[in-house]
């Protein structure tokens, strides 16, 4: 523990001082969701009148929310499972060997990062009709994996090249196998890492509508953020509810953040044993 | 040899085969576009580089491509001096591991989670010039707020801040995990040597979080010049006030796929920036892979 | 790739069994239709009910998409074979652009006979100019003008205005009363053409249109700009700091009572109605010049119903576009959906409703749309943020105009000349 310094003391302060900054929108956010529109409006950053539950039993009434939170949770559940898996598999290959292409093979994933898929639609939809993929979630789920991989890719691979050398080659040394060093070494020390990649990519994944927009059309597959921009009318769009849902959806992520947030206690004590 | 070479093959195919069925085959599609003239939506006649000519050289496209990219430099500048800045020195703030490190950790990257719907229509609201918080804010202090969002002059900025505002905890989390990976043993042994935070900072830290910096740098290069979510929810679509917050990002988008109540499809001249854009930011990101990379090696 | 693959159909049916895919079946019997209006979900279930009825075996599944995406949505489903059997389609520009790409099924009296109760103005608005034929049966027009909260000038004893003087007094009358005049702020591009289209075009009249189709006159004549610089004068009555004030914002000030004059289209009514059903509500026309002078509403067509080239089902769908031309359907089309079906023989029974028909027979097009919204730069792209850097003070009206037809002249013929 340190000792509290004047300048602790400053510090200290502008940090809550920043934690209100960060944290007062919340309270907006969710005040909002007991509001209508026009009080929205009129007072945006009073308390609500009332615990008004009218947004919240709009939503339940006019969507079907349990199956767009549980088709959101698979997709993006699954979406995060096989980029982490794809991606640190690459990320280690680029990292920790050497090998001919090595640096072509990492600049490809990192284009990746630099187009916008947007404007292939058309193309990915024609994509997905020939494997049959149109109207599913796995279809939705791929896109995902792939639009990710490029900045999993990226970071993992950052994170994985600057570990140290000397654990890998003992074990070498020893006769482990290259997947054993690769499992049990290895990616243990990259956990932080893995924990930002899956946010960076998760948060984007949970939050699009536009792909499920276009791709999917049957409702009992369809995603959160789609249900939800049910709400988002052509002349007027219903902010109360939109908050409501949205608060709503951006609690599981919010969850899972604070319960991820331990890996990086869990890391700096791995890396203190070094 | 042979088996390492086939482990490696191994470990990369999955994600390259993903990228390249589901990204790559259906980008070079799209980009494709970038060499036909369009009668309607449909492809119509190939036209050889007239497209890029026409958004690099020729009204309407060149002035609002080069006023947008000009937009973006600012937006990258700015974002990399203040946002990720002041996540430097969050991130070092938390590593001391003070009384409400978890909270404080949790608190500055919870903005991240939300989308850009909620983030954009939250701050216009703050931001607002009839009942909005920040002008209420600076009346109590007596001062008159301009409309943040509705003068060309201070829009720009209020994007800026609100970026800084959803992503500081990401840039505050990137370098955290890269601060965790100093050995605890060199930082004691600079403080045994009386260095002050300061020169913490600067000297000890600073390079050797350097592979955090390389990621940061990358991304937010890349995330600046591709900037289209949050503008298009605060600004609209020409980057309201009279394009004073126009990125490239919303010119191709409102290129390639118009807009509702004013623009049209033309995936034509869209490809065509969009073809642009990806060489631009391709070639500036490899250049500062290799000298960020350097510094890295330089260790 | 080979479908009847073992290895395949295992690997699909392993992932069905996962809950990741699934096929569905199209009922025979059952058309889709897809609307960008997620708000009349409800209502266009009551009018495909009528249809059913009559055509038992044919069930119509409505597929709403959320509106800013619309036409990326279709645009790509279009381009895949897909999309609804029957779609909402935009007009002009918007209907040329598919249309051109043969993406709609071509109308006429032969495959829709009812195609003849629709007046030629509003089948305009549906064709594709190049070809001469229609593509969509039109569902409403709509009217620009100005939406009155009456409760609001009745409390502060002033009368809506009329003239361009009147608007000073008023604005000046309701200020006293804390009260702004106009509510409307210049921080969504799109209203900012809207709210020029309205306010100007009284001063314009008919004889401009006419100029600028013979490229007598172009956005940089001296009417248009002395137009636009009188819109100017209009600043003293928006709500503070209106150059940050938005669509949504404006909205909300005008229901709330915080200002009594939305300037808008007679789309919003039902939508105004909805959020605030106790607000007294009345549409005007824009305030005239002079005294006595004509006060054109602005009037254009919104959109119509196309039927999908591609459709397996278009035996089904035109039956449903047929009906949809019919004037029963427009009757219960306007009194579901508060708006204005120009289908002949619809009687307009809300009062309201029938004020605004009958206002729209002193109307003025809604210029940037109806002509020059066919390819880019639209005229819509480079009106809007003209004006709003205009509102803003950063240009000045014969900036606006000078680059507005500057970048048309990039494609509309009329100006070339000039």
């Amino acid at each position: 523990m340190k000792r509290f310094t004047p300048g602790a003391v400053a510090v200290q302060t502008l940090l809550l001082l920043n934690g209100l900054v960060m944290l007062y929108p919340f309270v907006v956010m969710l005040m909002s969701a007991f509001k209508s529109n026009a009080e929205i409006f009129a007072s945006p950053f009073a308390l609500p009148e009332s615990l008004d539950l009218t947004n919240i039993h709009r939503i339940l009434d006019e969507t079907d929310l349990a199956t767009y939170l549980a088709n959101s949770a698979l997709i993006t559940a699954s979406s995060i499972a096989v980029l982490l898996t794809f991606g640190t598999m690459a990320a280690y290959a680029i990292a920790r060997y050497t090998f001919r292409l090595r640096e072509i093979v990492f600049f490809f994933f990192v284009a990746g990062l630099m187009v916008p898929l947007k404007l292939a639609i058309i193309p990915l939809f024609i994509q997905l009709d020939v494997l049959h993929l149109l109207d599913t979630r796995l279809g939705l789920m791929l896109i995902y994996v792939a639009m990710g991989l490029p900045s999993t890719v990226f970071i993992l691979t950052g994170f994985l090249r600057t570990l140290p050398g000397e654990l890998e080659e003992s074990a070498r040394i020893e006769g482990a196998s290259e997947a054993r060093i690769m499992w049990q070494i290895m990616l243990p020390l990259a956990r932080p890492a893995m924990v930002i990649a899956g946010i960076q990519n998760a948060v984007p994944i949970w939050n699009d509508f536009f792909f499920p927009l276009v791709f999917i059309t049957t409702d009992s597959r369809k995603t959160l953020p789609q249900g939800l921009s049910v709400f988002m009318g052509e002349y007027n769009t219903d902010w109360g509810v939109l908050f409501a849902g949205l608060s709503l959806a951006a609690l599981p992520i919010m969850i899972c953040y604070i319960a991820l947030s331990r890996q990086f206690i869990a890391g700096l004590t791995a890396g203190a044993v070094k | 040899m042979r088996r390492q070479g086939l482990w490696i093959a191994a470990l990369l195919t999955p994600a390259a085969l993903t990228m390249a069925v589901f990204v790559v085959w259906p980008m070079l599609g799209a980009f494709r576009y970038a060499f036909f003239s369009f009668n309607g939506l449909l492809p119509a006649d190939f036209v050889g580089l007239s497209n890029f000519v026409d958004v690099l050289a020729r009204a309407p496209f060149k002035a609002a491509v080069f006023a947008a990219l000009w937009h973006n430099i600012i937006v990258f500048v700015c974002l990399m001096l203040f946002q990720n800045g002041l996540a430097y020195l969050i991130a070092y703030a938390l590593l001391k591991q003070w009384p409400l490190h978890r909270v404080h950790q949790v608190i500055v990257f919870l903005p991240v989670v939300l989308s850009a719907v909620i983030v954009g229509f939250l701050w216009k609201l703050f931001l607002h010039p009839l009942f909005g918080l920040v002008n209420a804010a600076l009346a109590l202090v007596g001062i008159h707020g301009p409309p943040w969002l509705g003068n060309e002059s201070t829009a720009l900025g209020s994007l800026i801040f609100v970026n800084g505002w959803h992503f500081l905890g990401m840039a505050a989390l990137i370098f955290l995990a890269g601060m965790q990976r100093i050995p605890q043993e060199v930082m004691e042994a600079a403080r045994i040597d009386g260095a002050s935070d300061g020169v913490l900072l600067r000297r000890i830290v600073w390079p050797l979080v350097a592979p955090a910096v390389t990621i940061i740098f990358i991304l937010t290069f890349i995330g600046s010049f591709n900037w289209f979510e949050l503008p298009y929810v605060m600004a609209g679509l020409t980057g309201s006030p009279g394009g004073a917050t126009d990125v490239l990002g919303l010119v191709f988008y409102r290129t390639a796929f118009g807009s509702v109540s004013s623009g049209l499809q033309d995936f034509g001249h869209g490809s065509a920036l969009a073809v642009l854009m990806f060489l631009f930011i391709a070639v500036f990101s490899a250049v500062a892979l290799r000298f960020l990379r350097r510094r890295e090696i330089a260790l | 790739m080979n479908a009847a693959s073992p290895a395949r159909r295992l690997l699909l049916a392993t992932l069905a069994a996962a809950g990741l895919i699934a096929s569905a079946p199209a009922r025979a019997g059952d058309i889709t239709f897809w609307t960008w209006r997620q708000e009349d979900r409800a209502a266009y279930t009551e009018l495909f009910k009528d249809f059913t009825a009559a055509n038992p075996g044919i069930n119509v599944k409505i597929e709403a998409f959320e509106a800013a995406n619309y036409n990326t949505i279709v645009s790509t489903a279009l381009a895949g074979g897909k999309g609804g059997d029957v779609l909402q389609a935009r007009a002009y520009g918007g209907l040329e652009l598919v249309a051109k790409s043969g993406y709609y099924l071509p109308l006429d009296t032969t495959n829709v006979p009812e195609l003849a109760n629709i007046p030629p103005a509003a089948l305009a608005a549906e064709t594709l100019r190049a070809d001469g034929r229609v593509y969509a049966v039109p569902f409403a027009s709509q009217t620009l003008g100005l939406l009155v909260n009456k409760e609001v000038f009745a409390k502060a004893g002033v009368t809506p205005p009329t003239t361009w003087a009147e608007v000073a007094t008023a604005g000046a009358a309701l200020k006293a009363k804390g009260v702004t005049l106009i509510a409307n702020g210049t921080a969504t591009p799109w209203m900012d053409e809207i709210f020029a289209a309205i306010f100007t075009n009284p001063m314009l009249g008919p004889d401009f249109v006419a100029d600028l189709q013979t490229g007598k006159a172009s956005f940089s004549d001296p009417r248009y700009v002395a137009a636009l610089t009188k819109l100017l004068d209009i600043r003293a009555q928006l709500p503070d700091g209106f150059t940050g004030v938005d669509y949504a914002t404006g909205q909300q000030l005008f229901l709330s009572g915080r200002a009594a004059i939305f300037a808008g289209g007679s789309f919003e009514i039902a939508n105004f109605r909805k959020q605030n059903p106790k607000l007294d509500l009345d549409f005007i026309a824009p305030p005239a010049p002079t005294a006595g002078a004509p006060q054109y509403v602005t009037r254009f067509f919104d959109g119509g119903y196309a039927v999908n080239a591609k459709s397996p089902n278009q035996a089904d769908a035109l039956k449903l576009v047929r009906y949809m031309a019919t004037p029963a359907y427009g009757n219960k089309f306007a009194s579901l959906l508060g708006n204005i079906s120009p289908i002949k023989g619809v009687v307009i029974t809300d009062p309201l409703l029938a004020k605004v028909s009958a206002l729209g027979d002193t109307s003025m097009p809604y210029i940037t749309l109806a002509m020059f919204r066919f390819e880019s730069p639209t005229g819509s792209e480079l009106m809007s943020n003209a004006v709003q850097k205009m509102m803003g003070g950063t240009e000045t009206p014969q900036q606006v105009g000078d680059e507005v037809t500057t970048g048309l002249a990039k494609w509309y013929k009329p100006f070339q000349k000039n």
